[in-house]
C-alpha cells in the first residue's frame, strides 16, 4: 500500500503555515522543530487510526465512523479538540447534504442550463475528487 | 479561497469545512495502520482536521511553555518540543518521535554503564547487537 516511506509525510508547506497561525505573531520555527511536528502529525494520525480501529472491533464494527474517532480521543486525553471537530463535522455533513441536494436539482433543470449553482460547489466537488483520487 | 480570519487558533474561529492538509495524503497515512477497513470521506475530514488541530495544538503548547524562558528568543525549537513531550502525558506515544537529544560522550557513558549490568536489560543487548551489524 505504501510504497515509499515519504508517503507518510505531511507536506512541509502546510505545516509550516499551520505552525505559523498557532503562534504569536512574529515568532519562529527552526527546521529541526518543523520536521519534528510534522513526523509527530503523521504518528498521531496513526496512533488515533489504529485506537479507533480498536474500539470500532470492540463493538463488532468493521469500519470507524466519527463517533470512533471522537471517543477515541476523549479516551486518548485529547478532549479539547472534541467540541470544535464536533462543530465542524456538522457543518461537513450540512455541506455534502446541501451538495446531494443541489446535485439532484441540477440534474432536474439540465434542460433549462442553469449555470448558477456550479460556482458554489467547486470546493465540494474539488472534495470529491480527492478522495476519489 | 481560505479565509484568512477563520484561523485555528482564534477562539472565535467559525467552523468550516474547509482542510489544508490533503485528504488523500492523510488515507495514505490511515492505510498504513493494520486493519483499517474502508475509511469514508466524513471519517476522512475528521481525521485529516483533528491532525491540523494537533499540529497547532503542539506548536502552541511547547511555544507558551518554553519560548522566550532563558533568553532564547522566540525561537521555536526542538529541543522545546521534546521537553514538552517528555513532560506531558497524552504526548507519550512520541517519546521515541522526539526524544531529547543527548552528546554522544553522554550516549557512550550509558552503554557503558549498561554492559557493567551484564546487559541483563533486552532492550539493551538488542540495540548494541543491531548498531554492531551495521
Amino acid at each position: 500500500m505504501v510504497e515509499r516511506i515519504e508517503d507518510l509525510n505531511l507536506p512541509n508547506a502546510v505545516i509550516a503555515r499551520l505552525i505559523k497561525e498557532a503562534l504569536p505573531e512574529g515568532s519562529n520555527v527552526s527546521k529541526e522543530a518543523r520536521a519534528a511536528i510534522a513526523k509527530a502529525a503523521s504518528v498521531f494520525a496513526i496512533f488515533v487510526t489504529s485506537s479507533s480501529t480498536a474500539l470500532a472491533h470492540k463493538q463488532n464494527h468493521k469500519t470507524i465512523t466519527a463517533k470512533d474517532i471522537l471517543q477515541t480521543l476523549n479516551d486518548l486525553d485529547f478532549e479539547s479538540f472534541v467540541p470544535l471537530l464536533s462543530q465542524d463535522l456538522e457543518v461537513y455533513r450540512k455541506m455534502i447534504k446541501d451538495k446531494k441536494e443541489s446535485k439532484a436539482n441540477s440534474k432536474k433543470d439540465a434542460s433549462t442550463g442553469d449555470a448558477a449553482t456550479s460556482s458554489s460547489n467547486t470546493f465540494a466537488d474539488a472534495i470529491e475528487m480527492v478522495t476519489e483520487a | 479561497m481560505v479565509d484568512k480570519d477563520a484561523s485555528l487558533t482564534q477562539p472565535q474561529r467559525k467552523p468550516n469545512a474547509d482542510t489544508f492538509l490533503p485528504l488523500s495524503r492523510v488515507r495514505t497515512i490511515m492505510k498504513s495502520s493494520m486493519d483499517t477497513g474502508l475509511i469514508t470521506n466524513e471519517v476522512l475530514f475528521l481525521m485529516t482536521r483533528c491532525t491540523e488541530f494537533f499540529v497547532q495544538h503542539l506548536a502552541r503548547e511547547a511555544h507558551t511553555a518554553y519560548c522566550g524562558k532563558a533568553g532564547g528568543g522566540d525561537t521555536l525549537k526542538y529541543d522545546h518540543l521534546s521537553q514538552l513531550v517528555n513532560k506531558t502525558k497524552n504526548l507519550e506515544f512520541l517519546l521515541q518521535i522526539v526524544p531529547e537529544k543527548i552528546r554522544v560522550h553522554e550516549f557512550q557513558e550509558m552503554l557503558r554503564r549498561n554492559r557493567a549490568n551484564g546487559g541483563d536489560d533486552d532492550s539493551t543487548s538488542e540495540s548494541e547487537s543491531q548498531s554492531e551489524s551495521e
